[in-house]
């Protein structure tokens, strides 16, 4: 069974054709990478794929259901979304905004339980951020405050991860971290996600699939070593790439014209 | 998060204040009691000082303290309605609606008893006009919402001010106090205390919703909240709080700007706590001031309006201030 997936989905943000005709399987197990260059409409499918925008036509599915006629209580229960941005108007310590990942789970009136306190806590270590639940969150650096949310992703615990960008302001090491972390709960979990990247070589390395945005609706999609190559590179940036064999596969680079 | 055991002790503390401000309020007045007169008339409610305190001051303190709990729980919710810290329960027009129906009814001669039932119709008819007119097709607008009630509320104040400069001299004043907020007049009718009660169960019920709203509405609509039946569901909720508190006391003003924000600077922003502790602390503040208004310039009385202010902004800045330095 595919955990999520869209059928025929024409998308626009105004006179911008985002996708057209756009059928797409998410089954457990795959991690897809969503490529495109800057405001090409990425963020606008994964919005879509949340059931956040209405598309112009063509449908999302939540394990087989029409996104849009569930309760959000019950899609968050099941779908997760990291945010490009996150802005925080009021201030919060940061063990309270870990703790509204559990919010899709608990009732009305309902209070956080010693169960749900060690699942934070045990996402706040994941991300190296042990040590700051009492912090406020308006004094984070920006990718500590990147790791929070993501963070509080794991803490929702989603069957299904749509993730915005996930290494923006990460260092190396992090962004290594975030991306086996991804991987892996896919892996054990029997889990999908997909993430919008712009970093080609960290979706050569984690992705299963891709699917990249190419401008005015055209797209393609399957398995990576079936997309992932320099003449569809080439075509989706518009710059030329050259391609080197590393150890585990193909890793990519731009060159100067 | 502050832990549970201080948690307790500062809720316990709130309730210690607001408890003790309504038997302060009916210590002191511009009729002085001795220690032996005051509980003389305490437990005997017919003696002369006896109605002093059981039918004037108490109802009043009692009116003092409900007005002040509602505005304070009004201002919160305004405040993640509107995602902005400077939102105040006045902000959308509410009052504003009260304030020009009163005015007319002080203006026409309508007797006294019938003003609290005005100023209820005339904050239904602002909420009504700002609801259907920021309801619109579409996704839930913030903008939209707080556009229409801003000038909404501007219309009102320009009405009002017609009725100011056109009213007789002699109902001048009764209009300037009502419009700076007033308990001289106030009683507390028991359907004001109770859709209090009721208007905070639900929203401590949903307090952590309040606080995934106040995270943005793309936050909370991934997280599970229907937002658009939510904050529209917020603002009646916060409209009713207003127009409860206004019919009772008039526009006092600042309190429901100034105890959310304090509270949060004390308790932090999880609702679940920032509720009760602001309805707890709104409510003794206005009771205190209230206290203040009535003794300071005896047998003179000031607004008490102008008493919450004069309180409210140094303590509010030397907190604001502490915070600052203990970040």
């Amino acid at each position: 069974m595919t955990l999520l997936d869209c059928k025929h989905l024409d998308l626009r943000i105004g006179s911008i054709e985002v996708a057209a005709d756009l059928s797409l399987e998410l089954a457990p197990g795959e991690f897809w990478g969503l490529l495109g260059p800057n405001g090409i409409g990425k963020t606008t499918l994964l919005k879509c794929l949340a059931g956040l925008l209405t598309p112009a036509s063509g449908q999302v599915f939540l394990e087989s259901r029409d996104i849009t006629e569930l309760p959000r209580k019950l899609v968050a229960q099941h779908l997760g979304m990291l945010q490009q941005h996150t802005v925080y108007v009021f201030d919060s310590s940061v063990m309270q905004t870990v703790l509204t990942g559990r919010h899709p789970h608990l009732a009305y009136w309902e209070r956080e339980g010693p169960n749900d306190l060690q699942k934070a806590n045990e996402a706040l270590k994941a991300v190296e951020l042990d040590g700051f639940a009492q912090r406020s969150v308006t004094g984070l650096s920006g990718g500590e405050a990147r790791r929070l949310a993501f963070a509080a992703l794991l803490v929702q615990d989603p069957a299904i991860m749509l993730l915005d960008e996930p290494t923006n302001h990460l260092d190396l090491r992090h962004q290594v971290q975030i991306m086996g972390m991804i991987r892996d709960r896919i892996r054990h979990g029997g889990f999908t996600a997909i993430a919008a990247l712009h970093d080609i070589n960290l979706a050569a390395c984690y992705c299963s699939h891709i699917l990249m945005l190419l401008g005015n609706g055209g797209w393609v999609a399957g398995r990576r070593e079936a997309i992932l190559n320099q003449p569809n590179l080439e075509k989706l940036y518009g710059c030329p790439v050259e391609v080197i064999q590393g150890k585990d596969g193909a890793r990519f680079h731009p060159v100067e014209a | 998060m502050m832990p549970t055991a201080r948690r307790r002790l500062l809720f316990y503390l709130l309730v210690i204040l607001s408890a003790g401000s309504i038997v302060l309020a009916a210590a002191a007045g511009s009729v002085s009691l001795g220690w032996e007169q005051w509980t003389n008339a305490l437990l005997h409610p017919d003696s002369e000082f006896g109605e002093l305190v059981w039918r004037l001051r108490i109802p009043r303190a009692a009116a003092a303290w409900t007005v002040g709990a509602l505005l304070s729980l009004s201002g919160c919710l305004m405040q993640v309605l509107l995602r902005n810290p400077l939102a105040d329960p006045y902000i959308l027009g509410v009052s504003g609606g009260a304030s020009f129906a009163t005015l007319l009814g002080m203006t026409v001669g309508v007797a006294a008893s019938l003003l609290p039932a005005l100023a209820w119709a005339g904050a239904l008819i602002s909420i009504l006009i700002v609801f259907s007119l920021a309801r619109g097709e579409g996704p839930w607008s913030r903008t939209r919402l707080l556009l229409t009630g801003v000038v909404t509320a501007s219309g009102w104040a320009a009405l009002i001010s017609l009725l100011l400069t056109m009213g007789s001299d002699s109902s001048l004043r009764g209009m300037l106090f009502w419009l700076l907020g007033d308990l001289s007049y106030a009683r507390l009718p028991p359907w004001a205390l109770a859709s209090l009660v009721f208007i905070f169960m639900i929203c401590f019920g949903m307090a952590r919703s309040l606080n995934v709203l106040a995270m943005g509405e793309t936050t909370a609509r991934l997280l599970g909240e229907p937002t658009r039946k939510l904050l529209w569901l917020v603002y009646l909720l916060a409209s009713i709080l207003t127009a409860t508190a206004v019919s009772i006391a008039g526009n006092i003003g600042f309190v429901g700007l100034i105890v959310p924000h304090l509270m949060r600077l004390i308790v932090g922003s999880d609702h679940r706590i920032l509720l009760p502790a602001a309805a707890l602390f709104g409510g003794f503040f206005l009771v205190f001031s209230d206290t203040l208004a009535r003794t300071l310039l005896a047998p003179r009385q000031l607004p008490v309006g102008v008493v919450t202010a004069l309180i409210g902004v140094p303590l509010f800045l030397l907190l604001l201030n502490r915070a600052r330095v203990k970040q």
